[in-house]
């Protein structure tokens, strides 16, 4: 079997027993990628030739050593270009290492290529990339989710082992479970952002895409820990997570919050989500019903305080030290307008637009302030809850991959799916998605198990005993 | 609170975009569907709510010099320079 | 100047404070000026994607002891917010600055009389001791400098990010020469803590100056106009007093105040229109999600406090107490610590120590300006004041030695000895001395004796002349004076 099929626990393991070589891995990938990539699309840019070379002097007693690993294109990654799946970013070079990045790179592994992305993260189903769109290797008429898609498809698709992706309202959770892999959106502050080119600064958090649970435990004891270049992150030692497995559920408290249970939900997804809980229960898990109160205010409260953050986040890109300049400009002025109305596409201007007006003299208190009043609630539904119960238990999407285009022209539609994740990047807790099920036509169902601030340990085991007593994790897209 | 009528062309201004007709009537409808949405916010009873605080002091830096680029690393990604300044084309004030 | 009696002006200012850190505001690159361009940056500071910034302690430090000077109340928590604008010079076409809390609220600037302008020092307006409210003192970064060329400008962003302490004072300033106090006052405060150089010349305090006139007597202020580019204390000065005549005229004529912002050009000594204010900035502040609050009593506040030093309202008031110099050589003294502190050694010992603050603010200062390099030890001044007051040498003497000590740094006494300097006083060494006077000008004798009591002058010059100089010269004339009326 090509090695592009296994995961990176298996692989570790065939590497340290001389088995393969490094090199031996990329070669599959590759080939899997010549095959694959002309109908995913999920990479914007491949390491071909210095992977190979990369791979020559990997370095095997490192945790990752000799594991090639591909990273959403908003990570720097010295001398790569990092686009950002925008057009203000042509050209652009990154002259440093992301802190992600170069723990990567310390950690032994091989940067394999750059994943596609909605524009600046800014979207749920990478179609707002300026450099094309990808699709789900379930059904390539549909979307993978989004803005991690091109990390999702990649994984999901077989043509990358794991990716880093980012999540700000979901963007590694809801990719993931439409595309059927395992994502991991880490508590706010676990990983260091220094190098993710920001969206929300407040909401964003880099986290793994891969095929297994023990794989994204692995990828975070690599990433996760304070970072002095990060002020937001954690002061707490660095830990190693999954490294007991088996027999997390029993005793555990499931909470079910009952604003995730909407009635009209996708019943495919709700009756895969009720087994999920069920299976917990019958494994010695306590179901609880919860509530979080204060979901139904979730999306507009994202979309106010994402946006405003991203209007001033997405303010540097005006063509003056790097990416594209327009020609032409008469003056300063002129240059700005020109290069970010050429350069940055529909969706990112419907957002700095909405995030500049939502702090603009008048408006600020009725919006931004009012927002980050009705967040501080949002967390206080999360603490609360989380006396008492371990863990939450949610769909991560209202329904699986929906079709390439549907949504393009009605973007509080497509705000709207993101209504499961959201609430998690608010309250900066971490969550997983996982594979629960699929549906008749074929299409993954994730699951959502959200944990308190930290919690990262208690998701992993639990998320463990759940995929390998299926069989979800091991199925292969079509090819 | 009704949602309000954006000025796109304003608020785009301020954010230094320039935006074609077809954008400004687009935007606009759309922004005003989902500030439209966002109106449930001000229903939310928010008096008493608490500040939102970090559990813990965050690490500050110590007052020590650390490397920095090289001029040329720094003005690798510069779309136009000379004598290792970054140009622009002219400030009005 | 002179304001006609009828009309006021109202001035506040905002000046901006270099910081005297090593490292930038949010990252690690080198905080300082005149290198070549573009070598001090680094991901952060040139605001490149993905980079971050992570406060310097040192800048929270040192404003909050401004703070502790100046006695304003200090903010708990430290909060940093984006102030949301689009200039080439800010590379994050935001900057992180303070707005809503402030490090440092109120305070006081008490203005010191001697940093009046020197022509108006002996005026009421000086003496009237009056203290500037502040309104509040906060920290942000800088922007990078530009360079404007004839059809594009070039930035050097060695500057950008660097930090920048911004004091507000109330609008309680009334003339131009208590704005041009208050910066000399404030800086002599920044200069105590080692803050900052503050030297407005080299950029390192920069002003912007808000001001209006109003007819005295009236509560509401004038429209408010801005002045920028305003690069010394004395500048300050002449731009206030002409932008207040020309208000004042305006007025006068029934003209309205444009609210605007006005350019100072030194050269032409006037003021001219910049921008017009028809819409205000909207600047979008909002709390910067990359820079959590930081506690500033958890240690920054009691380092700050550990580096408190003597105010120099307080050591002008203990150097006229301890050393009895005067208020204007207490400011003198006080405005030059390194001075102070070489004239505190130099008086401790002495006798007369205002006699040691003459001699250094005079004769020392004209010729060894560096106090901080100077071979000469200040016991010296001491010694030297001391070999003056007992009379071994008098004061034509005591500067031959201080020429010698600013060359061959010697103690005075070895120096008052090796120079043979050391006075007659010895009375039968002087009585042979005027004996040869009297035998040598019988006509200066005979005019003295027939009431041309200046004539003495001719004997005296003799014996000084005899002796090198030597001679106590009070001890001589009373010598002769016995002798001539014998």
């Amino acid at each position: 079997m090509s090695l592009a099929y296994e995961t990176i626990a298996t692989l570790r393991r065939r590497l340290l027993s001389k088995e393969i070589h490094p090199r031996d891995i990329l070669k599959d990938l590759f080939t899997q990628i010549d095959a694959r990539e002309k109908t995913l699309h999920a990479y914007t840019y491949l390491h071909r030739e210095s992977a190979l070379v990369a791979a020559e002097k990997a370095d095997l007693s490192l945790p990752l050593g000799g594991i090639p690993i591909a990273l959403k294109d908003n990570l720097n990654a010295l001398g790569d270009p990092c686009t950002c799946a925008s057009k203000i970013l042509e050209g652009y070079k990154a002259p440093y290492d992301a802190t992600a990045v170069s723990l990567l790179r310390q950690a032994g592994s091989i940067l394999l290529g750059r994943t596609n992305m909605d524009e600046f993260a800014m979207g749920s189903s990478t179609e707002n990339s300026a450099l094309g769109l990808t699709r789900n290797p379930w059904d390539p008429t549909r979307i993978p989710g989004g803005s991690s898609g091109g990390s999702a498809a990649a994984v999901a698709g077989r043509i990358a082992l794991a990716a880093l992706g980012s999540d700000t309202g979901g963007s590694i959770r809801q990719p993931a479970a439409l595309c059927g892999c395992v994502g991991l959106k880490p508590t706010y502050g676990r990983i260091s952002r220094y190098g993710l080119v920001a969206f929300a600064s407040s909401l964003d958090q880099i986290g793994p895409l891969t095929r297994t649970v023990e794989d994204s435990a692995l990828l975070l004891s690599v990433l996760a820990g304070h970072d002095p270049r990060d002020n937001t992150t954690d002061l707490r030692p660095p830990e190693k997570f999954l490294t007991q497995k088996n027999g997390s559920v029993q005793g555990l408290r499931v909470g079910l919050p009952k604003e995730y249970f909407l009635p009209g939900m996708d019943s495919e997804t709700e009756s895969a989500i009720r087994s999920a809980a069920d299976w917990f229960r019958k494994n010695g898990a306590t179901l609880v019903d919860v509530s979080l109160p204060h979901t139904p205010t979730a999306i507009a409260v994202y979309y106010i305080l994402a946006t405003a953050e991203a209007s001033a986040n997405l303010a540097r890109f005006d063509g003056v030290r790097y990416g594209r300049r327009a020609t032409d400009a008469r003056d300063v002025l002129d240059l700005y307008h020109r290069t970010r109305s050429e350069g940055f596409g529909a969706e990112v201007k419907r957002r700095i637009i909405l995030g500049t007006f939502v702090l603009s003299q008048g408006y600020a208190d009725a919006y931004y302030c009012q927002a980050q009043k009705v967040r501080a609630l949002l967390r206080q539904d999360f603490e609360k809850a989380f006396t008492q119960c371990d863990l939450l238990l949610t769909p991560t999407s209202p329904e699986p991959a929906f079709p390439l285009g549907e949504r393009t022209q009605d973007p509080l539609k497509m705000y709207l799916a993101d209504v499961f994740t959201i609430s998690t990047n608010l309250g900066g807790n971490g969550a997983i998605s996982l594979p629960c099920g699929f549906t008749k036509s074929n299409l993954p169902i994730g699951l959502q198990l959200i944990g308190p601030r930290f919690g990262e340990e208690t998701i992993l085991r639990a998320a463990h005993d759940f995929e390998q007593a299926h069989d979800f994790f091991q199925r292969l897209p079509p090819s | 609170m009704s949602a309000p009528q954006i000025n796109i062309s304003d608020v785009a201004s301020l954010a230094r975009l320039t935006l074609t007709p077809e954008e400004t009537a687009k935007f606009s409808a759309q922004l005003t569907q989902i500030l439209g949405h966002m109106e449930t916010l001000s229903q939310i009873a928010t008096g008493a709510v608490p500040e939102v605080t970090p559990p813990a002091q965050p690490a500050l830096r110590q007052d020590i010099p650390a490397p920095s680029l090289s001029i040329e690393a720094a003005l690798s990604n510069a779309p136009a320079q000379a004598n290792d300044l970054i140009l622009v084309p002219r400030i009005l004030e | 100047m002179s304001t006609p009696a009828k009309w006021e002006a109202v001035i506040g200012l905002e000046v901006h404070v270099q910081l005297l850190t090593q490292t930038k505001m949010f990252c690690g690159c080198i905080n300082h000026y005149g290198d070549a361009p573009t070598s001090h940056v680094c991901p952060v500071c040139l605001g490149l994607p993905g980079s971050l910034p992570v406060p310097n302690e040192e800048a929270i430090r040192l404003t909050l002891l401004t703070g502790l000077m100046l006695g304003c109340n200090l903010a708990p928590v430290a909060r940093f917010d984006r102030k949301n604008y689009f200039y080439p010079d800010m590379p994050k076409n935001y900057q992180i600055s303070q707005y809503d809390d402030p490090l440092c609220a109120g305070g006081l600037v008490p203005l010191d009389p001697f940093l009046f302008p020197k022509e108006i020092q002996d005026t009421a307006e000086a003496k009237a001791g009056r203290s500037i409210r502040l309104t509040r003192i906060h920290l942000e970064e800088d922007v990078a400098k530009s360079f404007h060329f004839e059809d594009r400008s070039g930035i050097d962003f060695n500057r950008a990010g660097t930090p920048l302490m911004e004091i507000v004072s109330e609008a309680d300033l009334r003339t131009p020469g208590e704005a041009f106090s208050f910066l000399g006052s404030l800086r002599q405060v920044l200069l105590a803590g080692h803050v900052s150089h503050a030297d407005m010349e080299k950029g390192q305090m920069r002003c912007d100056v808000n001001v209006s006139v109003r007819p005295i007597g009236q509560k509401e202020f004038g429209t408010k106009v801005e002045l920028k580019n305003l690069n010394s204390t004395s500048g300050v000065r002449r731009a206030l007093t002409y932008e207040i005549a020309r208000q004042i005229a305006a007025c006068e004529k029934g003209e309205a105040i444009a609210h605007e912002t006005r350019r100072w050009d030194d050269e032409a000594g006037a003021t001219f229109t910049m921008r017009t204010k028809e819409k205000a900035h909207d600047y979008r502040y909002f709390p910067d999600p990359d820079l959590l609050p930081v506690r500033t009593d958890q240690g920054l506040l009691e380092a700050a406090r550990t580096r408190l030093p003597e105010l120099p309202t307080v050591l002008q008031s203990r150097l006229i107490q301890a050393f009895g110099v005067t208020a204007y050589q207490a400011s003198v003294l006080g405005a030059d610590r390194v001075l102070c502190a070489y004239f505190e050694k130099a008086a401790a010992q002495a006798k007369s120590k205002a006699t040691v603050a003459n001699w250094i603010l005079n004769d020392f200062l004209s010729n060894q300006p560096d106090p901080a390099t100077t071979p000469i030890l200040p016991e010296f001044f001491g010694e030297l004041a001391d070999l003056v007051a007992d009379g071994t040498i008098n004061s034509a003497q005591a500067k031959k030695v201080f020429a010698e000590l600013v060359t061959i740094p010697a103690s005075p006494r070895e120096i008052v000895k090796r120079l043979g300097l050391a006075q007659i006083s010895d009375v039968s060494a002087l009585g042979t001395y005027c004996d040869e006077a009297i035998a040598a000008n019988p006509r200066s004798v005979e005019d003295y004796r027939a009431g041309k009591t200046n004539a003495i002058n001719a004997l005296k010059g003799f014996v000084m002349k005899k002796s090198q100089g030597k001679a106590n010269p009070l001890q001589v004339d009373e010598i002769l004076k016995a002798k001539l009326s014998a």
